[in-house]
């Protein structure tokens, strides 16, 4: 019998173009984690912006103050950089960024190079007219049965500077504020890239740029219209503060806590992996026990983690109000310690946890010293 | 114990508690005292070290090399401890495991039996054990653990490669010296035909000849020819310079396995075999045949290993005296570092003994380990040939063995 020659079809597979296994997992419920702690991220960003207004950052002063002193002032004209569109787009452009990075081979560098010719045509086709030549170059030009070759160079004409300015000022502009959006992007591209180095990168990043805000700082540096504000009465009350600073916290602790445990999960199950090759070579009911296990190990997890976060927010009020309670009180506590300000919650905050520390002396297990 | 990661955290509270105050940052402040509760918080998770009993079933207790062992790893908990358990069963560094992990993480319940499974493949002969197992308990958010080597230990053999001979080599090449149950060229006992005799009282009547007796006109009894099976001395040289080379290309290793396939021909077809291994002194499993003798054997080669420089002469002059008269000897070594091979061959030879040297080039991994200059090398090779030609002269028989190469091309040089 002839056997039948199975042509192959010239076009690419998708799993040659893009490993779109790592963006769904092995296993649903990393997933799904994946998820939840990118939920995370954008809620303790979010808050963390609210908090510190990129306004008010000494970044902003730098760079507004650097553009408008520059030659290339008109480019950075309209810096203004705003948490409502950054932290969204950043967040977009860690996601995009993750899954260019599952391209393959050669079509990770085709992408590449169109994305730079979009956006340099973006940029430049306003500007830019080719104007062609009567003759394509090079052409012979004169009377009929002329023996003359010559160049006709194609004409740049610039049509409209203006439009391009305004494409480069928007560009550069959103590109600046990259500064900000730089905290949610490796974060994003941590959690989803299981890259310790990223998460831990967006929490320095967040530190940092925390640390270079101060309070209604934007107005002693440019006016009320471009801060967006005109008095200093924003500023939120200590216990609001506190308080806020409490959930922005414990959002910081779940979004660490569930990238690690995305990361820790994922590692967990690849050693099931046969070295060098993907899931498929596991048996299902392999691969069922390996679901199994991850289920019972993330329930437990969760379960721990929901407790942790309950008892520590529990905890953190009971300091703040147990710190209200003694800076307010009149007595011979708040005669003789100023509480009522940030050394007193801290000092207040130890003294907790020194208790506790007296605590855990004598209850919970020991370390053991020797083998069994 | 504090993990990296407690560590990293509590600084970075620390930090952005004493950065808030700095810079009158509340958000600050709120943040890292929320991240030091937590931290103080989970190490009241610390869990107790649950108290465990481990046991481990594998396919064998014994495996060639390159050959696959699925061990079963069950840990049951014995009592109320309870938490996060990481288990790692410590294997022999050159242990390769093709299946599955010899790691685990699971989360420990009072009284559960869990159990996992992998499979292990180990290339190199010795005696191994796996185990003992490390385990660590920690908290679910690997801030805190605790450790513990449980002392769960399984011994197990891996015993050389064992090649199969080719029938062809054996009987073209060396047909009587290794084909075990051999014809002595006397009357006896036997199968082969050697002539015919007259019967005589006594004989049993179903050796007589009936085509005779009817050709003859008298009672005829076949003879045939005495069988016997051999006693046949393995000799291998695990001298301190057979471990040239590295990991399996080394003399020592591939005198292993060709002594291992002999010693396993030669048992098969009934003979006698005794090991003799010298390196700094002298090893000797005496004859004795059938498998539980090859699994002696076996073991004894497992447990070789490269020490001292005992010469071939001394060697020889210590066992000739209790090795059977006539009984071939097959030597196990590269002829390395070794000045008195050629007495040693001579002493033996003109006693009667037959040696036959299966001779591992040990130069071959030095040119692969690229340790030897050229011009060095081909000296040492020239040397090689010459002690070589030298053995032959004697009209004793040496397989020049090159690295790679299966037992049986070695055989093919005779």
């Amino acid at each position: 019998m002839e056997e039948k020659e199975v042509k192959e079809s010239r076009l690419p597979q998708i799993k040659d173009i893009i490993n779109y296994n790592d963006f769904f997992g092995e296993y649903p419920l990393i997933f799904a984690i994946k998820i939840i702690s990118s939920l995370s991220l954008i809620f303790v960003i979010t808050e963390f912006y609210n908090y510190h207004n990129p306004l008010d950052s000494l970044f902003t002063k730098y760079v507004k103050q650097l553009s408008d002193s520059s030659a290339g002032s008109e480019y950075f004209s309209s810096f203004k950089p705003d948490p409502n569109i950054f932290v969204l787009w950043s967040v977009v452009a860690g996601f995009i960024f993750y899954l260019f990075t599952l391209l393959k081979g050669k079509y990770k560098f085709f992408v590449l190079l169109l994305t730079i010719i979009f956006v340099g045509q973006y940029i430049s086709d306003p500007a830019l007219d080719w104007k062609l030549g009567e003759h394509i170059i090079p052409s012979k030009v004169g009377d009929e049965g002329a023996e003359k070759w010559t160049w006709k160079p194609i004409k740049i004409l610039y049509e409209d500077k203006k439009e391009s300015v305004e494409r480069i000022n928007e560009f550069t502009t959103r590109a600046a504020t990259l500064i900000f959006g730089l905290i949610p992007f490796l974060g994003i591209y941590g959690i989803w890239k299981r890259k310790a180095w990223a998460v831990i990168g967006s929490i320095a990043l967040a530190v940092i740029i925390g640390w270079t805000c101060n309070p209604n700082y934007c107005l002693e540096n440019f006016d009320a219209d471009y801060c967006g504000y005109d008095s200093k009465s924003k500023e939120s009350t200590w216990d609001e503060t506190l308080a806020g600073g409490i959930f922005v916290g414990l959002g910081f602790i779940i979004y660490i806590e569930l990238s690690y445990a995305a990361i820790k999960y994922e590692n967990y199950a690849e050693q099931f992996k046969p070295a060098g090759m993907d899931n498929s070579l596991l048996t299902d009911a392999q691969k069922k026990g390996v679901s199994k296990t991850l289920r019972t190990l993330f329930v437990s997890y969760l379960v721990n983690l929901g407790v942790m976060l309950f008892l520590t927010f529990t905890m953190a009020e009971i300091v703040i109000n147990v710190n209200d309670y003694l800076s307010t009180t009149e007595g011979i506590i708040q005669d003789s310690v100023e509480l009522q300000g940030p050394y007193g919650i801290v000092f207040t905050s130890l003294i907790f946890l020194m208790l506790l520390g007296f605590v855990r002396m004598f209850v919970g297990a020991d370390y053991e010293t020797e083998e069994s | 114990m504090w993990s990296k990661k407690a560590a990293a955290v509590t600084g970075g509270a620390l930090f952005l508690a004493l950065a808030g105050l700095i810079r009158l940052n509340y958000l600050f402040i709120s943040a890292g005292l929320v991240m030091l509760i937590f931290v103080v918080l989970a190490s009241f998770l610390d869990v107790w070290m649950p108290n465990v009993k481990i046991r481990r079933e594998t396919t064998s207790d014994n495996i060639f090399e390159n050959g696959d062992m699925s061990v079963k790893f069950i840990v049951k908990n014995k009592g109320l401890g309870i938490g996060f358990v990481e288990i790692y069963d410590q294997l022999p560094p050159q242990a390769r495991i093709t299946k599955g992990s010899n790691y685990t993480l699971l989360y420990m319940r009072p009284w559960q039996e869990v159990s996992f499974e992998y499979s292990l493949k180990l290339p190199l002969r010795g005696h191994y054990h796996l185990g003992p197992v490390k385990m660590r308990v920690k908290d679910a958010f690997d801030l805190f653990y605790n450790e513990r080597i449980e002392e769960s230990v399984h011994s197990f053999s891996v015993f050389p490669e064992i090649e199969i001979l080719e029938e062809q080599v054996i009987t073209s090449r060396a047909p009587k010296l290794l084909s075990g149950a051999m014809p002595l060229n006397v009357i006896g006992t036997g199968t082969e035909f050697y002539s015919l005799r007259e019967f005589v009282p006594g004989d049993s009547l179903r050796s007589v000849n009936w085509k005779a007796l009817a050709k003859k006109g008298k009672m005829m009894v076949n003879e045939t020819v005495r069988e016997d099976v051999m006693d046949v001395i393995l000799l291998l040289d695990a001298r301190e310079v057979s471990a040239v080379g590295g990991g399996k290309d080394t003399p020592l290793e591939m005198s292993c396995r060709a002594a291992a396939t002999y010693a396993k021909q030669l048992l098969d077809e009934r003979n006698n075999v005794a090991l003799m291994i010298y390196g700094e002194s002298v090893e000797k499993i005496d004859l004795d045949r059938g498998e539980h003798h090859l699994f002696k054997i076996l073991t004894a080669l497992s447990s070789a290993i490269p020490k001292g420089n005992l010469k071939l002469e001394i060697v020889m002059k210590d066992m000739l005296p209790y090795i059977p008269s006539g009984s071939p000897i097959i030597l196990f070594s590269s002829l390395d570092d070794d000045h008195t091979i050629s007495e040693a061959f001579t002493n033996t030879i003109s006693r009667g003994y037959t040696i036959t040297t299966i001779s591992p080039s040990s130069l071959d991994f030095e040119e692969k380990m690229k340790r030897i200059p050229a011009q060095p090398l081909l000296i040492a090779r020239i040397e090689r040939d010459n002690m070589i030609s030298e053995i032959r002269s004697f009209g004793m028989q040496v397989g020049d063995w090159k690295s790679g190469e299966a037992v049986n091309t070695a055989l093919q040089g005779f």
